[in-house]
């Protein structure tokens, strides 16, 4: 049972979704009814200047609303009252999509959350020398810009076939406050 | 299209888009399949949201994409203005339409059914230019209601129109 009382701020609710694929992106084109090409035809993409297929804006916001939905137990604890969300990124095929939510005040029975969805773009792995080991779909279509570098964004780490390089960036940063029942 | 004529439409779209209600509305038919579907995009598997037709199953609060943005582009592209004795559209170029943020809420809205009859109405209540990369900005206030005339959603689409597209 999740009460008011549970919680506290600076509390993080998380989820991380690793399954963007192409076949997810006709999955949401059809379902939602955006069926603009740049999201499902890598050519047609190519040609708007996006070196392959996004994802749909707003096809992010469903695993915010999943992730309160989960965390409320569809409603038998409280209610979400409000979702606001601000596209800053791009997400690609292959993201690893990470969803945090950290509670920043609460007011009666009403808790407010921040909320920052990151993507995690996996580029290449090379050995210790340098040598590429495997690349991915980022390394392969040049997702990475100069400016990505730039800002910092791309990182290294070690995994156990060598050195992964990944670019982390926020996509969508938001907000959020539900209701509980107690 | 030059600067002076960009700054010249976006000061008449901010000096009378802003505060309009959007004219019409847009008639959204909810059916059981769209909603058990769009739930399942995400790996929805609770029969509140995709379980059987005849046991009472509501739309997850994702669905409201569904419904909301194809209606609103709808509105937006039958949004015409008198600009100098011509009539034009909010949009000149639906092309440069980038979608900015979008604000979903819930207070006092009832659930998304099937069989509902959505009723979505909107207003355009702010519209900015950045002049550092000539971007027009717009927020629309859209509404959304079943057959009982109750809310299901309020949503502020944040749109943003690049160069050329105003």
């Amino acid at each position: 049972m999740v009460k008011i009382s549970d919680l506290k701020v600076g509390q993080v609710l998380k989820n991380e979704f690793e399954g963007i694929t192409r076949d997810l992106l006709k999955q949401y084109a059809k379902a939602s009814g955006d069926t603009n090409p740049i999201h499902t035809n890598d050519a047609v993409a190519e040609r708007a200047g996006l070196k392959g297929v996004i994802g749909h804006g707003l096809l992010s916001f469903g695993f915010i609303s999943k992730l309160f939905e989960d965390f409320l137990e569809h409603g038998k604890y409280g209610n979400i009252v409000d979702i606001g969300v601000q596209m800053r990124g791009m997400v690609r095929c292959g993201d690893l999509l990470i969803t945090e939510a950290k509670v920043k005040k609460i007011e009666g029975k009403r808790a407010y959350f921040d909320v920052i969805q990151t993507t995690i773009t996996k580029v290449d792995i090379k050995d210790s020398d340098g040598n590429l080991v495997k690349q991915f779909e980022a390394g392969e279509r040049g997702y990475i810009s100069e400016k990505d570098i730039e800002r910092g964004l791309v990182k290294t780490k070690e995994v156990p076939e060598g050195i992964l390089t990944y670019r982390e960036r926020v996509a969508t940063p938001g907000e959020t406050i539900i209701e509980l029942n107690e | 299209m030059d600067i002076e004529e960009m700054k010249k439409n976006a000061d008449f779209l901010i000096n009378n888009m802003k505060g309009m209600d959007i004219p019409g509305s847009t008639t959204v038919n909810i059916r059981y399949r769209n909603m058990v579907n769009f739930a399942k995009v995400y790996g929805i598997t609770d029969p509140k949201y995709v379980g059987p037709e005849e046991q009472g199953v509501v739309a997850c609060h994702a669905f409201a994409n569904y419904f909301t943005i194809k209606a609103i582009y709808k509105l937006l592209l039958g949004f015409k203005l008198n600009q100098d004795g011509k009539e034009r559209g909010i949009m000149l170029d639906p092309g440069k339409l980038l979608h900015a943020g979008n604000r979903y809420n819930w207070e006092g809205c009832v659930d998304v059914k099937p069989g509902d009859k959505l009723t979505v109405t909107g207003k355009c209540t702010d519209v900015k230019l950045v002049e550092k990369n000539m971007m027009l900005f717009a927020d629309f206030l859209v509404h959304v209601k079943n057959q009982n005339n109750e809310p299901v959603c309020n949503i502020t689409i944040s749109a943003g129109f690049r160069k050329g597209g105003y």
